[in-house]
């Protein structure tokens, strides 16, 4: 990760200082665009949002500063952060905003801003969220089994042993499912995706 | 009274006494819930839309337009789906450029959705067009022997402009339940403070820290045994608990019920018909002045 951000950083001083300037004022546009980044130039730093975090504490920056990233235009330090990976979208900050900010639902698109822009940090997050949509796109529900064994680290032993441990507690009280789901409409599902896609997301 | 109701994967998989438990009681106070016929996946809070948001929108308005037909109110018993699915109503109404693409999609399947179905999680279903009063009447087993802290996690409460179950803050209505239930309700500070069920998979070790932070608020309060509305936050607290006391060496043993569950106890309902063998802390303990063992 740091080297990613080390290639940005100098990346971001061989551009000219107007250019700079240009390319700060378009994130903040871009943001506004999207879901839950309409009000962010409202937000006057009174910090409601980073009090109430129940994640703050395994961010690298907190709501607060993430806002005030935006608006000085710190485009890669804001999409490289772990603060979207690690907001739990328990909307806390989003109900105790004074101004109306929207948060959380900025922390799932900054998410997909990510993604998209392939500016992922190594690790489990952007798996997770292809993986899960993949389960789904499938049968039309959640198989949880087969998420699990998507995600499973084979060479993390510690990791294989705990999640061996819990599928087994699952199992044992009846509750993990051995037989994939399959709705009666999957395929019209999966044309639902053609559909959205064909439009850009 | 008759409702289109909504399961949700998680019903169907690693919370099948949740369904247990709501099917066991509706019959006693004479609810029909009556499946959305072919439903699929919710569109989840953030696992797909943070992925693909136009197709999460989608998958929630499939449901909402299968469920249109039926004229009928959608209940749900997961408050994760309860917030994905209200909220679609919301995203549809506000933002015409992606209705209209949600509009071909559910073409595309042969479907359409004029955005009338009206969401509301199983509880406020209870509470508000049931009401305790009727719940009162069945009562049989007052549950004496318990002290519930009951926790409302974050989707029956927030973002309060969709999900207004209850005061946002210091929501009540459940401990109104859990009192009427005869047993004591607990005041404690986690009670609306997230339990990391987003990040189970993606960040264990953030999701136990917010977890235990929960249990010890709960513990230093005086309660038994806890109670919640939601399948995530039901499997953080019940199915991963031995791994909070693992993780950080401390003992927390506490018995966590759906609140459906609860309600079953008090009517006088078999354990085993409320599936409370299914849950994996044992409530064997605090139930044994109380009611038949599971």
């Amino acid at each position: 990760m740091s080297h990613e951000k080390d290639k940005l950083s100098a990346e971001a001083k061989n551009i000219p200082q107007g250019e700079r300037k240009e390319s700060r004022k378009a994130f903040i546009k871009e943001v506004m665009k999207m879901p839950g980044g309409e009000k962010i130039l409202e937000c006057i730093q009174c910090g409601s949002c980073a009090g109430g975090c129940p994640t703050r504490f395994a961010m690298d920056y907190s709501p607060m500063q993430i806002i005030k990233m935006i608006n000085l235009g710190m485009r890669e330090e804001v999409l490289l952060s772990s603060t979207i990976w690690v907001c739990s979208t328990c909307y806390t900050c989003t109900t105790r905003c004074p101004r109306e900010v929207n948060f959380t639902m900025l922390m799932m698109s900054l998410k997909n801003e990510a993604i998209r822009k392939n500016l992922v940090k190594d690790g489990v997050n952007a798996k997770f969220h292809k993986y899960f949509f993949e389960v789904i796109n499938k049968y039309g529900r959640m198989y949880e089994p087969e998420l699990f064994f998507k995600l499973l680290d084979k060479t993390d032993v510690y990791s294989l042993r705990h999640s061996a441990s819990l599928g087994l507690r699952m199992l044992r009280k009846g509750k993990m499912p051995i037989k994939a789901p399959k709705i009666e409409q999957t395929p019209w599902v999966s044309k639902m995706l053609e559909k959205t896609d064909e439009k850009g997301v | 009274m008759k409702y289109a109701y909504y399961p949700g994967c998680s019903v169907k998989s690693t919370m099948k006494e949740y369904e247990e438990s709501a099917k066991a009681i509706s019959k006693v106070l004479e609810l029909e819930l009556v499946e959305i016929p072919d439903w699929n996946c919710c569109g989840s809070i953030d696992a797909i839309y943070s992925f693909k948001p136009l197709y999460a929108v989608a998958l929630a308005a499939r449901n909402l337009a299968l469920a249109e037909k039926m004229q009928m109110d959608v209940t749900t018993l997961c408050s994760a789906c309860y917030y994905a699915l209200a909220r679609t109503n919301k995203i549809l109404k506000e933002a015409p450029g992606i209705k209209s693409k949600v509009d071909d999609a559910l073409r595309n399947a042969g479907l359409t959705y004029n955005g009338g179905v009206r969401v509301r999680h199983f509880a406020e279903v209870l509470l508000s067009d049931t009401g305790l009063e009727k719940i009162k009447e069945k009562l049989k087993v007052p549950l004496t022997s318990l002290k519930v802290a009951s926790y409302y996690g974050c989707f029956m409460v927030r973002p309060p402009n969709i999900c207004n179950f209850d005061n946002a803050e210091h929501p009540k209505r459940l401990d109104e339940l859990v009192e009427t239930l005869g047993a004591a309700k607990v005041d404690y500070y986690g009670k609306t403070r997230c339990c990391g069920g987003s990040l189970d998979i993606t960040d264990e070790e953030i999701m136990l820290k917010m977890s235990r932070a929960i249990f010890l608020s709960a513990k230093s309060a005086g309660a038994n045994c806890m109670t919640t509305a939601c399948t995530m936050c039901h499997l953080n607290l019940d199915a991963f608990q031995k791994n909070v006391e693992s993780r950080f060496d401390i003992g927390i043993d506490l018995p966590v019920f759906h609140f459906t569950q609860l309600i079953g106890l008090a009517f006088g309902i078999e354990p085993k018909q409320l599936g409370l063998n299914r849950n994996c802390v044992s409530p064997k303990k605090v139930l044994s002045s109380t009611v038949a063992q599971p």
